[in-house]
């Protein structure tokens, strides 16, 4: 990565962090007052770099992690937006990199009844839920999407 | 890294997708590790992925300790 690509990753982050998802290819042109391809070129670096995973056929961002830009079964709410989480793990990560209380709303994987987590002052409230690692920590990038 | 009410969730779930059993967290471990993973500020300079060693050193304090965890 060089100073451009940190430039766009600097961008990329800020959109999260202020409305809750990453920004598209134009917005990320227009800050940055340079073309989209040398945008789809900095999110391709960033995606080699394990940073980003971009969608197939637009090459728009779908994952900055723990942020996901397409809605999941993981909603996170805010004060601040409401915003999607890519597992229960990035769900939980949105609190810790927003340093805010969270709600998560989402559903038991199996039995699909409703599931209510909050995250308040860095602490999970009690709950008797369970979180499933189905893919073993090596494996983890061989398909992100998937894990 | 999905959400269950309870392991028999779980085994239904391995059963219905023919997984073996994985590796089972509670909520409190489960945000240690979320809180370690994702606490910085990505938009900082500096800012750069954990390394290997960094990530089993972290694991270790977990006590995430078996095979499902390592990273070589």
């Amino acid at each position: 990565m060089d100073e451009f690509d940190l430039q766009v990753r600097y961008h990329i982050y800020d959109s999260c962090m202020e409305r809750g998802q990453p920004p598209l290819i134009d917005e990320l042109s227009a800050i940055l007052n340079v073309s989209k391809e040398q945008i789809g070129d900095a999110l391709a670096n960033l995606a080699e770099a394990r940073i980003l995973v971009l969608q197939k056929d637009s090459g728009e961002i779908l994952i900055a992690n723990p942020f996901s830009a397409v809605p999941t079964s993981f909603l996170v709410e805010t004060q601040k937006f409401s915003c999607y989480g890519n597992c229960i793990w990035d769900s939980l990560g949105l609190a810790a990199m927003l340093h805010q209380d969270v709600r998560i709303r989402t559903s038991c994987a199996d039995c699909g009844r409703a599931l209510e987590l909050e995250i308040i002052q860095k602490t999970v409230q009690a709950h008797e839920a369970l979180i499933h690692f189905a893919i073993p920590a090596r494996h983890w990038w061989d398909d992100i999407v998937f894990t | 890294m999905l959400l269950f009410r309870s392991e028999e969730h779980i085994k239904n779930w391995c059963r219905q997708w023919k997984f073996e059993p994985g590796a089972i967290l509670n909520l409190d471990t489960a945000w240690r590790l979320a809180h370690a993973w994702y606490v910085e500020d990505r938009r900082e300079h500096s800012w750069r992925r954990k390394t290997l060693e960094e990530i089993e050193a972290l694991f270790a304090e977990l006590g995430l300790v078996s095979t499902f965890w390592n990273l070589r």
